[in-house]
């Protein structure tokens, strides 16, 4: 696939596939690149993934925490918070609401 | 470039774009945890440490420029002559409580003596110098006792002002780790290296929370690490308000300061007189 374009599409959605990631329960960085990549998003760079992280911090839909893991080293976990949850649920759906059309068009011109 | 050299440059672009310490010292943190995890090379990952600076600062913006306040030291007209040769003429600075000052200029066109007249050390043939508040000055060298511990050092540092000794050693080693040290060692000054003996000449000049902090290129025989620590401790004072005047005779750490003092005589230079020029962007 065109990076570049895989690129734009992930800077529209990618705030809202973290919050939804981490709906499920507090992350860090590195384990939020792994499971996007894990659900076939494809790689996700630190470069691109942390300054999300950091606005979402910035506009409080996010809370961070230094911790030490069990095993590893101290890591920033992020946690939603209310704020985060109300986002998710209004840009979540505003994303399925545009992304439904457009899948249908598409799909009927790609098996046409 | 190794990780720990991308995550050096990534701290000083971080604060060359006046992020904020905490939140800068955090990114730098969480960008090496994540490389420590997931490999790779940072250039890769992370992108080019100007850029991801820069993604970082769109993000999350940058703390805001501290109002500098009120003037802290006024040096006017400072002449000095040494026999028959003038070191100085006519020298004036002016720095704020929350100001960069750096004093530059060739080999032998005054700094030292500049500063030292600052600190009263030395008396101007014309001019005056009216510092308020507390002052700190660090010289070049010289300024340790050799056969006392750095605790021993802050302990009667401490004493001059009061400070029992418990806390009095443990503010020291609480600044001297703000320049990576770890200065609770049985180890006498005349044994620390060179560099860490200015690291503890730093540490003391800072100890007494001066208003105003004279320092003399004080970084001698630093590494770049510490180096490095050296400007984020400064942009720290100077964020807390503190007015700090920096001898230096290295140009590139200029966009960090607020005030420029170039002491080359004007014949050198073809400028019509030493003067104040620079100031935050």
């Amino acid at each position: 696939m065109d990076s570049d374009r895989r690129g734009q599409w992930l800077r529209g959605v990618l705030d809202i596939c973290v919050l939804a990631l981490l709906s499920k329960g507090e992350s860090y960085g590195y384990q939020l690149a792994q499971a996007l990549d894990a659900a076939g998003v494809g790689p996700i760079q630190g470069g691109t993934l942390y300054p999300v992280l950091l606005r979402l911090q910035k506009t409080g839909l996010v809370t961070a925490q230094w911790r030490e893991g069990n095993a590893g080293p101290a890591r920033k976990y992020y946690r939603l918070t209310d704020d985060g949850h109300a986002a998710l649920r209004a840009g979540g759906s505003a994303w399925l609401t545009f992304v439904q059309p457009v899948n249908d068009i598409v799909t009927k011109g790609v098996t046409r | 470039m190794n990780a720990d050299d991308w995550l050096r440059t990534l701290t000083a672009e971080l604060h060359q774009r006046r992020v904020a310490a905490d939140a800068a010292r955090h990114v730098v943190a969480e960008a090496a945890t994540h490389l420590r995890e997931g490999g790779g090379d940072p250039w890769v990952v992370f992108g080019p440490p100007q850029q991801y600076a820069g993604a970082v600062v769109e993000s999350i913006g940058t703390a805001p420029g501290p109002r500098p306040g009120p003037v802290r030291l006024h040096a006017a007209g400072i002449t000095k002559r040494y026999g028959r040769r003038t070191v100085l003429r006519d020298a004036t600075l002016t720095v704020r409580a929350g100001q960069i000052a750096a004093v530059v200029g060739a080999n032998g066109c005054g700094k030292s003596t500049f500063l030292r007249i600052c600190a009263g050390l030395m008396s101007p043939d014309a001019g005056e110098v009216t510092v308020s508040g507390r002052l700190g000055y660090c010289p070049q060298s010289g300024g340790t006792a050799d056969f006392l511990l750095a605790d021993e050092h802050f302990v009667l540092v401490g004493a001059g002002q009061g400070v029992a000794r418990g806390p009095a050693r443990r503010a020291g080693r609480a600044a001297a780790r703000q320049l990576g040290w770890e200065a609770g060692g049985d180890v006498q000054a005349r044994h620390l290296s060179g560099g860490t003996r200015q690291k503890l000449n730093l540490t003391m000049s800072t100890l007494s929370a001066p208003d105003v902090l004279l320092l003399d290129e004080p970084y001698q025989g630093f590494d770049q690490g510490t180096y490095v620590n050296f400007w984020d401790q400064l942009s720290r004072l100077r964020d807390a308000g503190t007015a700090i005047v920096v001898v230096t005779h290295l140009l590139n750490q200029l966009d960090r300061v607020d005030i420029v003092l170039d002491l080359t005589p004007a014949h050198e230079t073809g400028w019509h007189a030493p003067g104040i020029q620079g100031g935050r962007p």
